[in-house]
């Protein structure tokens, strides 16, 4: 079922949708993707497979077959998932328009409590930038922080050191690494110098990993830099979009003001990793060790949102809230990274939903939550699950849930620093400026203080230099993107049935 | 489509930022819409043409030019139309919370923002000899097929042409009434 497209989700339609319904549903289809109207690539491929869909589910015999394929394989999925989902709406009912209308959804999945939680293996490759510019408190931080993770490794467990600069090289191979008098010799041996080449560093740190690749363990590298990498951005993002895969998670960790975040960002993204920054070295030990932390509980590795969407919905933007928080791409599949046992991992998805029929019932979406199960081999799992909504003529007056309110007020911050970095870049220094004061204001009201004084600060920046600081677009961007998590994350309410 | 009902836009109290139903915090300035008017306001128009050129401006439509001519914008990205009539002069812009000068035609809704057009862009002027082009000295520059503007001066326009404002492209289309 992974992989291949669910016919009714492709037409938008219920699964007891009369033949009327999907008439009409294949003709609005037909007009808003028809070959002949070729507006945007890659709709004359969804139109065939909604044709496809639309000639199996009118013919009663085909279609009745295809329900029943369809329903066992989902029946045996969902029942032999190790996972579950819960969806929320915002609204209780969509609202019958003849226009577009905006919608949420905020999806938890976690892992059934029948799932037990063994410590999995972990084969972890540490990447250190050693450019010129980590020379002194930097590197020397980064140094004792990998020696305290190598001494926190069990014996299960490899790890390897890789330093670059303009070159790769191995400063801790994995059988140095478990024995930590020499690991603390090599480490000694790191100096700075040179420039930042990611790549190369990249490569050698995933050849490692690949050394002792595990399908029972998680297999994770961690890259810390201070620096740009100039010309070979892609090449770095196409191997880790490469790796993410084999299940291979890449955390990017950001020291000081002058690395790029929207690179980092994009790499850690493609792999369902996450960002941090550091303004200061000083917390890298600690940083490296919550992730050490995080990454012995991870029940299953590679965890995606796939399946499709109905064609009456856009995806427009997808957040991840906990346990890390990201902002991840807008279309199928959603790189999601590790699922750690004992939490929930939660999305907010921002959907379009274009004009609606006479139907009562819509299918958004059939998702498909997949993810490899690290204590069966890294065997595939997927559950399926159904996102359908009520249609009324009437607006919902009820208001949202409380959680969708908090994750939404929260991306609005976010959203909004991101707009001004946007409006600066384009030379509107004064428009962003104005902005960023109005995001001060909202932060003052969220008890940001700290936070609203960059904004502020940076507002003043703005004013100034007419453009964003390098330190400034971080702690602002990384300061908002930490208010997605939400409020009490930590005392989980997992709940256990 | 005589009698559509159209224009279901929530409209945000804060910068009257027009937002889709449903929407619960504005994509401009962030304020909460939770307790905007659950009821969207629901215009009835005759012709979704002039209602889309009359979105930034409440006063009504006159269906034509003196002159018999009638001129619209296509925007390109959406293929919507945006008709523009009753002057002789339209400034192209983005229209925000605060700003003194409001375009006459609003693209803020055409995601004027990422496409880096200014808030007073350019303007259209409807002249004896013709309808021309001026850049308002905009930051990212204005072109007509390809080519583009000097800042201040006038550019003829014909029937098709293809403005381009920062990264927006918009068509002009122009009918002489028979």
């Amino acid at each position: 079922m992974a992989g291949r497209k669910n016919y009714y989700s492709l037409l938008g339609v219920p699964r007891n949708a009369s033949t009327d319904q999907l008439r009409r549903a294949y003709r609005q289809a037909a007009l808003r993707l028809h070959p002949d109207r070729n507006e945007r690539p890659g709709d004359t491929e969804v139109f065939l497979e909604i044709s496809q869909a639309y000639e199996t589910l009118i013919d009663a015999e085909a279609r009745h077959a295809y329900d029943e394929e369809l329903a066992a394989e989902e029946l045996e999925q969902a029942d032999q998932s190790p996972f579950t989902a819960r969806v929320l709406h915002s609204r209780k009912s969509l609202l019958r328009l003849p226009e577009p209308q905006v919608h949420y959804l905020l999806m938890d999945i976690q892992p059934k409590a029948s799932v037990g939680h063994v410590r999995p293996p972990v084969n972890l490759s540490i990447v250190i930038d050693r450019s010129t510019s980590m020379r002194g408190q930097r590197l020397d931080h980064v140094r004792s922080a990998t020696q305290e993770i190598l001494k926190s490794l069990q014996e299960q467990d490899r790890a390897s050191v890789t330093a670059f600069s303009d070159r790769a090289e191995l400063i801790v191979s994995p059988d140095q690494a478990s024995d930590l008098s020499v690991a603390r010799a090599r480490l000694s041996l790191l100096q700075a110098d040179g420039g930042t080449e990611i790549f190369q560093g990249l490569q050698t740190g995933l050849e490692q990993l690949d050394l002792n690749f595990t399908k029972e363990g998680v297999n994770h590298l961690i890259l810390l830099t201070d620096g740009r990498t100039y010309g070979d951005e892609a090449q770095c993002l196409d191997l880790a979009s490469t790796v993410a895969e084999r299940g291979i998670s890449i955390n990017g960790v950001g020291i000081g003001s002058d690395w790029s975040d929207r690179f980092l960002d994009d790499l850690a993204g493609r792999t369902g990793g996450h960002v941090l920054f550091l303004d200061s070295p000083r917390a890298v030990t600690q940083l490296l060790e919550s992730i050490l932390d995080s990454l012995s509980k991870v029940i299953a590795s590679r965890l995606r949102l796939d399946g499709s969407l109905s064609q009456f919905v856009d995806l427009r933007s997808a957040y991840r809230l906990r346990p890390e928080p990201m902002v991840l791409s807008d279309t199928l599949p959603l790189k999601l990274g590790n699922l750690p046992a004992n939490e929930i991992l939660r999305l907010l998805l921002e959907v379009v939903i274009h004009p609606i029929g006479d139907q009562e019932m819509l299918t958004l979406a059939h998702f498909d939550v997949a993810g490899d199960l690290l204590a069966q081999g890294g065997e595939t799992h997927v559950l399926p699950v159904l996102v359908e909504h009520t249609v009324s003529d009437q607006p919902d007056t009820q208001p949202p849930p409380q959680e969708i309110v908090e994750a939404l007020s929260s991306i609005a911050l976010y959203k909004m620093q991101d707009m001004a970095r946007h409006e600066a870049e384009l030379g509107h220094a004064s428009h962003a400026a104005q902005r960023l004061e109005n995001l001060a204001t909202q932060l003052l009201a969220n008890g940001q203080r700290d936070l609203a004084k960059a904004a502020l600060n940076e507002a003043e920046n703005l004013a100034r230099a007419r453009r964003f600081s390098t330190e400034g677009e971080k702690i602002l961007k990384y300061g908002t993107r930490a208010l997605l998590l939400p409020a009490h994350a930590e005392s989980a309410d997992v709940n256990d049935d | 489509m005589p009698n559509q009902l159209t224009s279901t836009m929530i409209e945000c109290p804060n910068c009257k930022h027009q937002e889709f139903v449903g929407t619960l915090y504005c994509t401009e300035c962030g304020s909460r819409l939770v307790h905007v008017s659950p009821m969207p306001t629901v215009t009835i128009s005759q012709d979704r043409l002039e209602d889309e050129a009359n979105t930034t401006k409440p006063s009504p439509p006159e269906p034509e030019l003196a002159s018999g001519a009638m001129i619209g914008l296509r925007v390109l990205s959406s293929g919507q139309i945006l008709s523009l009539v009753g002057r002789e002069n339209f400034t192209l812009g983005r229209a925000v919370e605060g700003q003194a000068v409001i375009p006459d035609v609003d693209l803020a809704m055409h995601e004027a923002y990422d496409m880096g057009v200014s808030r007073l862009h350019a303007e259209i002027r409807l002249l004896e000899k013709g309808i021309f082009l001026a850049d308002l000295d905009s930051v990212n520059g204005s072109m007509v097929n390809g080519r583009k503007l000097e800042p201040q001066s006038p550019s003829p326009l014909r029937h098709g042409d293809i403005l381009q404002l920062g990264r927006m492209r918009l068509q002009l289309i122009t009918r002489r009434r028979g």
